[in-house]
């Protein structure tokens, strides 16, 4: 039996107008169509609380791109999901997030690229940093919890003590600290975006130091590559969250669609629950039956689930085998090379723009 | 490699001192709301009351740290001075002494000397904070058992300030409840400066001098999550307005937020029904008190609740406004 989902991702736009170069949507984002309409979206939102979901991340791409969110967000409060909004600020706007509030939005995750308005405005390829913090203090002044996303690499990592206290003053309730991981478009700019050990060391230090006092929870998230054991990626596949992607496809995390040969299946033609409970896809990897040597044996793997299988693909080609990034992997080397080669001034590409 | 030169080499006397206060100036709990709240007069009676009791608590374990510490010493000048503050705190006969003072002080916000003495009004978090300093003494050395005490470096000027507070705001205290701090003023630069003269010349290398600011560190988070639970004990909890209350299939229900989902069991639904907005943490253990007589542990489970359900962003404490 299908272990209950508690969380959907519903990713209800893979249209952004922010060009991030470390995106985790597919390089070919464009061609994944926005094809679920008004009725589907709310449908998806009542079969998932009927699953056993608690909580949807409303999120993209861009989900205010939608012209329909509010109507969405309505169902999902309809059907006892908490719903929280993942942003990046634009283009919604003040009145359109007091709407939102009003029909059931119950809080808001924002993303910042960096806390210097040019340098965040240089990374997300759009003038949008006034916008951000316009948005905060509007989530903030309607009482809604506000969470503050950064995405860390070479490029703002030396100023992570800028970023928390920009939090703090925006009276976030937590900021994540989310060093990049390399799926999508942050694969396609790996070289640009690794830092150096000393860089992560440094504002390791800093958080730890920022960590311990009152307030503001601030959550860093491990980088890739740098440890020595993987992350529990996605609480294990198709275990805990579930993910719509703006075509309808349902999905065990953000970047399964790069797997080859794995079926799952869409909203548009199955119930969610078969979706989720008997996809092929979604049973390729559940549980532990699929897993290889040295995980098989490792009493760690009901921890870390044997880490990502799309990161396992991306650096072996094989996405059955122990993700690299585990030190015990065969393919660990893969990684010390990648991270222990110089960088230096390898350019960012951006996400392309959005098509209208 | 030389020395005394980069990251690793130690500070200067004045440059460790200057970071040791920093430390204070940051986050020494005359910031905390709780006192912010106190030295402004907006606390009421009651959340007077229940702090006095509970701080109580506290200056009970400061004489056991101190002898804990006069253990650590081999040394008889360091001890003949260190003992001073245990004969400050207990007195030199019955009658006498810190101790002594604050019960005093006790029955000066209206308390029974009584309970005071039996901690009945002592909330399990405060309780921890005080047991954690008197273990981390237990677990540290001397250097870093002295620097831990070097709160005393601000507590000379919260003293005044509380005076001026209490004469201002809290009239109806009666007469003489102040001579507790009334005589901190005094004591409290003279073992500090004892206190911190010991540290900036033991703390010789940068390793040492890093603990000690750890210790300092790690006192004043001590004392500031002593006030966070005398805070949640004296302000009224009310569900998050944010927060998602839904019912599982297997009859629990689940307290859903942004960042996170808590199961809460029979008992947690109970005292979540009564944090309506009209009680404060204090009265919810009350009215489960009442409601369970002779079940022990019923006000430490209201307590203990209110303290998870705050941390994870359930429920929002609202201060109770003075009469
Ligand atoms: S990472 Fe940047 S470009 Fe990608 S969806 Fe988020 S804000 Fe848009
Ligand atoms: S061997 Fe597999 S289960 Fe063990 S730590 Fe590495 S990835 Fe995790």
């Amino acid at each position: 039996m299908a272990p209950r989902p508690y969380n959907l991702i519903a990713e209800l736009s893979y249209r952004c107008p922010l060009r991030c170069p470390y995106c985790s949507n597919p390089l070919d984002w464009a061609e994944t169509r926005d094809s679920l309409d008004t009725d589907a979206w709310c449908r998806v939102m009542r079969e998932a609380s009927a699953l056993g979901v608690l909580h949807v991340g409303l999120t993209g791409g861009e989900p205010s791109v939608r012209s329909d969110l509010e109507d969405i967000v309505a169902a999902a409060a309809g059907a006892q999901l908490f719903t929280h909004l993942v942003t990046a600020g634009l283009p919604l706007d003040e009145d359109r997030l007091e709407a939102l509030a009003r029909v059931g939005l119950r809080s808001v995750q924002l993303s910042i690229q960096d806390a210097l308005p040019e340098a965040s405005d240089h990374i997300a390829g759009t003038t949008s940093f006034e916008r951000k913090l316009a948005i905060a203090r509007k989530t903030r002044a309607l009482g809604l919890p506000l969470v503050v996303n950064v995405v860390l690499h070479r490029h703002n990592l030396g100023r992570v003590r800028e970023l928390i206290a920009l939090a703090r003053e925006l009276d976030a309730e937590r900021i994540e600290l989310a060093n990049t991981q390399y799926h999508g478009w942050a694969l396609l700019n790996r070289d640009a975006l690794l830092p150096s050990r000393e860089q992560l060391a440094a504002a390791s230090a800093i958080v730890q130091e920022e960590q311990s006092r009152p307030g503001l929870e601030i959550l860093w998230v491990l980088p890739d590559y740098f440890g020595d054991r993987p992350k529990p990626c996605m609480g294990g596949w198709g275990n805990k969250n579930i993910v719509v992607a703006p075509d309808g496809l349902v999905l065990p995390c953000q970047a399964a669609r790069s797997l080859p040969g794995l079926e799952f299946y869409d909203v548009s033609s199955h119930g969610l629950e078969a979706c989720w409970a008997d996809a092929p896809g979604m049973n390729a990897y559940r549980g532990e039956d699929w897993m290889p040597e040295p995980c098989r044996s490792c009493d760690r793997r009901g921890q870390d689930f044997g880490g990502c299988r799309c990161q396992a693909f991306a650096l072996t080609g094989d996405a059955t085998r122990t993700d690299p990034a585990c030190a015990l992997s065969p393919d660990h080397d893969v990684i010390a090379k990648l991270r222990d080669g110089d960088h230096s001034g390898v350019p960012l590409r951006h996400r392309s723009a959005t098509r209208n | 490699m030389s020395p005394a030169s980069g990251v690793n080499a130690p500070l200067s006397p004045d440059a460790l001192s200057a970071a040791l206060r920093a430390i204070g100036e940051e986050r020494y709990h005359h910031r905390h709301p709780f006192n912010e709240r106190m030295h402004e007069g907006l606390l009421s009676r009651r959340a007077l009351q229940t702090w006095v009791a509970n701080r109580y608590y506290y200056q009970t374990r400061i004489p056991i740290k101190d002898g804990m510490i006069l253990t650590k010493s081999p040394d008889a000048s360091f001890r003949r001075e260190w003992v001073q503050r245990i004969h400050d705190h207990d007195g030199q006969r019955e009658g006498e002494g810190g101790l002594e003072l604050w019960l005093r002080l006790a029955e000066a916000v209206g308390l029974e000397r009584s309970e005071v003495e039996a901690f009945e009004l002592v909330v399990p978090g405060a309780r921890r904070a005080c047991d954690e300093y008197v273990a981390f003494v237990g677990g540290h050395d001397l250097l870093e058992s002295v620097a831990a005490s070097l709160t005393e470096l601000f507590a000379g000027f919260i003293m005044h300030t509380r005076i001026a507070a209490f004469e201002k705001h809290y009239a109806w205290v009666k007469p003489g409840g102040l001579d507790y701090f009334q005589s901190r003023t005094v004591q409290a630069p003279k073992d500090s400066k004892y206190g911190l003269e010991y540290v900036l010349e033991h703390a010789r290398s940068r390793e040492d001098q890093q603990r000690c600011l750890a210790a300092l560190r790690k006192k004043c988070d001590i004392l500031w999550s002593f006030l966070d639970a005398v805070d949640r004990a004296t302000a009224r909890p009310v569900l998050a307005s944010h927060a998602l209350v839904r019912d599982e299939p297997d009859g629990s229900r689940v307290v859903v937020l942004s960042e996170r989902a808590v199961r809460i069991g029979g008992s947690g639904n109970e005292i979540l029904e009564l944090c309506d907005g009209t009680r404060t943490g204090m009265d919810v253990a009350g009215a489960r008190v009442a409601a369970h007589p002779g079940e022990g542990s019923v006000a430490d489970e209201v307590h203990d609740f209110l303290e998870e359900m705050g941390k994870a962003g359930a429920l929002r404490f609202e201060p109770e406004a003075p009469e």
